[in-house]
């Protein structure tokens, strides 16, 4: 119980931040009557699942400092697990889709054993290395689809167990509702004792070993918590009805990840919700901005790519970093 | 393909891997930073020979010393422009910033040139094969491999018969200790990233002559890289060179087995898995490498 009272406690916020939470809760409450194009719902919605992938690449990546460039992993896991047990054997989403978070879990554990031997650029790089092996696995494999992918069937009634609607509303309200679990147990999570070891680990591995932190254990702990972003991969496969290796596993979407909550500010609650708040409609709006007009592919990510390295340059603590340091000469 | 066959050709490309992951380990060794741009380097080095080629009307391989050029210019420029800011900040910072690097070249030469595949039609070398014995090598791939042979070998002599060479092998044993001894760290940083951008240049441009050039080829080649920089230790030469070896052997042997079993995963298309799982299991097991000394 005190745990619960815990994630709902935002007492150690400043008065702006929370009076900023809430009327941002209030906005996304009302956001469906607001009279939003369908468009601008699209771009609501993949908002709040960046922000949940975010939040829980900050686990392991912001809290914990360990660069976890592949968590697509996880989200093609759900994704898959959600769509291929619905098309063999009818499974409803509310029994797949915890499935697929055990799975995730499970896999992050097994791969997070060997994982964590390494450090730094190391850890870095080695993720890419499964999820490209993963990829290749789920790309050529004919029992799930191979590079085809797998289309989910589509009901001609909307189907609450099979998670199909005919507005975008419903799904809307179904990922924010996931958006808020996130946020309250990432509130929890950051006063955890597990949340105050991740960050003695990243500030000094030695140190905090010399105290008598298990840091791998730790490590793999948060590694596989941050496998719960399988939830909104999923998400994605119901919402889509179609996904294949790279729509839900490339390692673009890994890095996606990992850009908006470090542009954000890794390691801060608002730090991955910031990030996709900013990045989420830059890539949408530019993409069907420039998309539309040939020869202009790929500037949307030169912009994205230019964003990345400013801010690694001068203020690696991301927007939030920025926000803060303002707050700290003001005061 | 037989056996043999599928391992001298694989010795030829394991060359030629030796030469890209040549400059992501001097970068490594000399100044603790992982180049995720390493791979863009290359595809640039590529887009470099192709145009020159096409628009100039000359062959490929005349194209060299202009890949070669335009390799350590972007080595430089990006030092000077970005990765000496990097280097105050924490390692994370280092990693997403050259991160931002690579997503950044490439999108640039996709906005420039395209998504499109584009190959090089004419050339001396192109098309032409030697037969020797039962053996029949493609020319420019053994080009490849034997033009890569020499610039490793040039590298090779440069780091350990020249003074600089010298203080940049000292800058990557120890920096302060180096730096003490008059040798300026900052110099000698912007030298690793010319060297390690002019060699992928390179071999950039000799992999043009037989492969596809397009944007993102880039995540391919610097994942062998990294695979061969692991597989021969961070920061040791001589390691960089064997690992590449044996990386290019390990991916044309791959497939002549796999196409002995009927299987979705040992076809040709897993031979670059093979190669990250190699690397995976290399690095988790003994981080230093083969030959390496670092940890």
């Amino acid at each position: 119980m005190e745990k619960l009272k815990d994630a709902f406690d935002f007492r150690d916020f400043s008065r702006a931040e929370q009076v900023g939470f809430t009327i941002f809760s209030i906005f996304l409450l009302l956001f469906p009557w607001l009279g939003a194009g369908s468009f601008v719902k699209v771009v609501m919605i993949q908002f709040l699942l960046f922000s949940l992938f975010g939040m829980g690449w900050n686990t392991i990546g912001g809290y914990g400092g360990q660069v976890d460039l592949g968590k697509a992993q996880c989200v093609g896991i759900g994704a898959y697990t959600v769509a291929l047990t619905m098309v063999w054997w009818k499974i409803p989403f509310w029994v797949s889709m915890p499935m697929g978070i055990l799975l995730a879990v499970g896999y992050s554990f097994m791969i997070g054993y060997p994982l964590f031997r390494l450090k730094g650029h190391y850890f870095a790089i080695a993720t890419i290395a499964t999820s490209l092996v993963l990829q290749d696995i789920f790309a050529n494999w004919k029992l799930v689809g191979a590079a085809k992918g797998i289309e989910l069937p589509i009901h001609d009634h909307p189907d609450f167990l099979y998670m199909q609607f005919k507005s975008d509303t419903y799904y809307y309200y179904f990922i924010m509702v996931l958006f808020y679990v996130a946020i309250f147990y990432m509130n929890w999570f950051r006063r955890s004792k597990l949340g105050y070891q991740l960050r003695m680990i990243k500030d000094d591995e030695d140190a905090a070993e010399s105290l008598g932190i298990d840091i791998r254990w730790c490590k793999i702990k948060a590694y596989s918590i941050s496998a719960f972003v399988a939830v909104g991969g999923g998400f994605m496969a119901v919402y889509n009805l179609y996904i294949d290796p790279v729509s839900v596993m490339d390692l673009d979407l890994s890095i996606k990840i990992a850009l908006m909550a470090m542009l954000g500010g890794a390691g801060s609650l608002w730090g991955p919700i910031i990030g996709a708040a900013f990045l989420v409609p830059l890539d949408r709006f530019l993409g069907s901005w420039l998309g539309g007009q040939k020869g202009l592919i790929g500037l949307d990510f030169m912009i994205y790519a230019m964003l990345i390295m400013v801010v690694s340059a001068y203020q690696p603590r991301g927007i939030w970093g920025i926000i803060e340091q303002f707050r700290r000469k003001g005061s | 393909m037989t056996l043999i066959d599928a391992l001298l050709q694989g010795i030829l490309m394991g060359l030629l891997f030796a030469l890209v992951a040549l400059g992501l380990n001097i970068i490594f060794g000399v100044m603790n930073i992982v180049n995720f741009a390493h791979g863009e380097f290359l595809m640039i080095g590529m887009y470099t020979t192709y145009w020159t080629s096409l628009l100039l009307d000359i062959d490929p391989l005349l194209t060299l010393p202009v890949a070669a050029l335009v390799g350590v210019l972007l080595g430089i420029a990006s030092y000077y422009s970005l990765i000496r800011y990097l280097l105050r900040g924490p390692a994370i910072a280092q990693l997403f910033g050259t991160f931002g690097l690579m997503l950044f070249l490439r999108y640039l030469a996709q906005f420039l040139f395209g998504i499109d595949y584009r190959i090089i039609q004419k050339g001396l070398l192109i098309g032409k094969s030697l037969s020797i014995g039962p053996f029949i090598f493609d020319w420019t791939k053994l080009a490849a491999g034997i033009l890569s042979l020499f610039a490793f070998a040039f590298v090779y002599y440069f780091l350990n018969k020249t003074k600089t060479g010298k203080a940049l092998q000292a800058t990557s044993i120890n920096k302060e200790a180096a730096s003490y001894m008059g040798i300026k760290t900052d110099k000698m940083n912007a030298i690793a990233w010319a060297i390690g951008g002019g060699t992928v240049g390179i071999a950039g441009g000799l992999l043009a002559n037989f492969y596809y050039v397009y944007p993102t080829i880039g995540i391919l080649f610097v994942m062998i890289a990294f695979a061969c920089v692991a597989l021969g230790g961070f920061g040791s030469i001589k390691g960089v060179f064997f690992a590449g070896l044996l990386v290019g052997i390990l991916e044309m042997v791959f497939p002549v087995f796999g196409s002995l079993v009927n299987s979705d995963f040992l076809g040709p298309h897993f031979k670059f898995t093979i190669v990250y799982l190699t690397y995976f299991i290399i690095v988790v097991f003994r981080p230093q490498g083969l030959f390496g000394w670092k940890n």
